[in-house]
């Protein structure tokens, strides 16, 4: 197997330049202690996944804390939350190289790789949610549901991955003309493959907290938010914060881009709530006056996803490049309840409202805690990501050519 | 071809879960709490010992409400769930990836996952058992004894089920959200 990878890396290098095709450089990287706390992590991330796996193959949905009430969980939040981040890198991609804003072309390359690494990632997870994922491409194919947002978004995102794919190829070979006309074709149908996961929620009649315009067009700004974080966590592991001044431009740039991305996060978060409230349509207004109260909405959502760097961007002006990589950090685990609390938000309001056993109390909000299994696959999958941009930035050139 | 509903005398029922049971055992649905394609609902007394209001406590027997515009229908990926000729909401468990859209979309809860095929399962008004060998009951219906439910084709202006509800006034659950329910609750 490993004679077999070094032959496919040698056979790729007759397309596209690489940095090294010996796979043993893959596993020399400086010894510094982030690095190697990186490593470590990653490594542990990797195994709690293969348990994770493990579980799901012999249990099945047993092995997830989903109901019958509950019937999605931390697997799809996962899922929204790496094709956003993927969604989100194509977009900040695209800015630079498809649109030629110059300042932000550096990140082109890169960018599309996270987007792609990420994309991959939300794969392997919705691979181990979904209860029958070969069935699934038979008959999405022979029999597709065309009223389905899930069939769009299917549908959509593969044909996301190969645009990118092949994106990322022309611009591995320099050759900007096709890398820009694929990156159009991968934008537009990233954005409407991205805006259909949000219609996912957004279709959904029986749950008034979720239905409506709101979550397709949320998705899409957030997505862009997200990109920024990865763009500065991306660059600030790169460079270990001693940024060259071409890139300080370039990040402080993204940094002006992001602060406005979330004044407008701020805003749609307000006139959700508001309009979720005002009236007091029972079942909407009583399940958003309880997000508004709840711990993973205030401090997860709105400090670490949204205030905190977004005042930090506003009082350095978008010139503290260095902190933001810090904040990017906390504001991709805001990012992350922004996904956990989409999932669960929807289903808190019970469809059933009358006991249906003996003993029962009369239904309320439900609950759902996720399971080790979930955790263990949920945590693996990045160490998946990690794993993939490690060889990508490994094996590839992925700064954008001085021309 | 017909365009099957059921009517709910449900101020008769009396809690006594026959219908559960009778469903349980002629559709095969297995054991367990969450293992339901119909259930009885139960609303608690109102009031504090000792002014308690016996009226108020109310039960409301209830399944897929086989609805005409069915948000599951609609939601799924790959046709898994659809209208029979007799406008019955079927699952075809061939086709079900089990990515759980339905339960999601359903407003009423009336989906479960079965697991001996690890698809998505529901009320089928006995389409594929008792229908199918000829009967014209339902398990619920034929073993209620109380008389809750009237089972029928709803386009036959001589069925019992269009007689009472030329009659009887009822209601549908969540009429609001349009998706026209075919189970009639009689008042």
């Amino acid at each position: 197997m490993f004679v077999l990878a070094q032959k496919g890396m040698q056979f790729v290098e007759k397309f596209i330049p690489m940095r090294h095709t010996d796979i043993r450089e893959l596993f020399k990287f400086e010894k510094t202690p982030l690095n190697i706390l990186v490593a470590f992590t990653t490594f542990v991330f990797l195994i709690l996944f293969v348990i994770g796996a493990t579980n799901y193959f012999i249990h099945g949905h047993h092995a997830y804390g989903v109901t019958r009430e509950h019937p999605w969980g931390l697997m799809i939040a996962m899922y929204i939350f790496f094709v956003v981040s993927s969604t989100g890198l194509c977009i900040m991609s695209a800015i630079g190289h498809v649109f030629e804003v110059k300042v932000l072309e550096p990140f082109a390359k890169r960018a599309i790789h996270g987007a792609l690494v990420t994309l991959l990632s939300g794969f392997v997870v919705i691979f181990l949610e979904i209860g029958h994922p070969f069935r699934m491409m038979i008959y999405n194919t022979i029999s597709p549901g065309l009223t389905s947002a899930i069939w769009g978004m299917g549908v959509l995102y593969s044909l996301y991955l190969i645009f990118i794919v092949i994106e990322f190829f022309f611009l591995l070979r320099h050759d900007h003309k096709w890398a820009k006309r694929f990156g159009i074709f991968g934008l537009v149908v990233g954005v409407a493959a991205h805006s259909n996961l949000g219609a996912v929620f957004g279709f959904l009649v029986a749950r008034p907290v979720a239905n409506g315009i709101y979550y397709p067009l949320y998705f899409i700004l957030s997505a862009m938010v997200t990109g920024c974080y990865l763009i500065f966590l991306m660059y600030g592991f790169k460079y270990k914060l001693n940024f060259p001044p071409e890139m300080q431009k370039t990040l402080v740039a993204t940094a002006k881009i992001l602060g406005l991305l979330l004044a407008i996060l701020l805003f749609f978060e307000i006139w959700r709530m508001l309009t979720a409230i005002y009236g007091g349509m029972y079942d909407r207004s009583t399940t958003a006056l309880h997000i508004l109260k709840s711990a993973p909405f205030l401090v997860g959502e709105i400090l670490l996803g949204i205030l905190i760097p977004f005042f930090v961007i506003l009082f350095s002006n978008g010139k503290a490049i260095k902190t933001l990589v810090f904040t990017s950090f906390t504001g991709m685990i805001g990012i992350f309840f922004m996904r956990y609390d989409l999932v669960h938000d929807t289903q808190l309001f019970p469809m059933q409202m009358l006991k249906t056993r003996e003993y029962q109390l009369p239904p309320s909000f439900i609950e759902y805690t996720p399971s080790m299994n979930e955790i263990f696959i949920a945590l693996g999958a990045i160490g998946i990501a990690i794993t993939l941009y490690y060889i990508g930035d490994k094996i590839l050139y992925l700064e954008t050519d001085p021309d | 071809m017909a365009n099957y509903g059921m009517a709910l005398d449900y101020k008769n029922c009396i809690n006594c879960k026959a219908c559960e049971v009778a469903c349980k055992e002629e559709n095969g649905v297995q054991l367990g709490a969450d293992k339901h394609r119909i259930w009885v609902g139960v609303k608690d007394i109102e009031g504090l010992w000792p002014n308690l209001s016996i009226s108020s406590s109310t039960f409301e027997p209830s399944q897929c409400q086989q609805c005409e515009n069915a948000p599951c229908q609609e939601v799924c990926p790959t046709q898994a769930t659809h209208y029979t000729k007799d406008g019955v909401v079927m699952v075809d468990a061939d086709k079900c990836i089990l990515c759980s859209y339905c339960m999601e979309a359903c407003p009423y809860d009336a989906r479960y996952v079965k697991e001996d095929t690890m698809t998505i399962d529901k009320c089928t008004f006995c389409s594929d058992t008792r229908l199918l060998r000829g009967e014209t009951t339902t398990a619920c219906q034929a073993t209620c004894p109380t008389k809750v439910r009237t089972f029928g084709d709803l386009d036959d202006p001589n069925s019992e089920i269009s007689i009472l509800l030329a009659h009887r006034e009822y209601k549908t659950l969540k009429a609001h959200l349009g998706t026209k329910p075919k189970l009639f609750y009689l008042i």
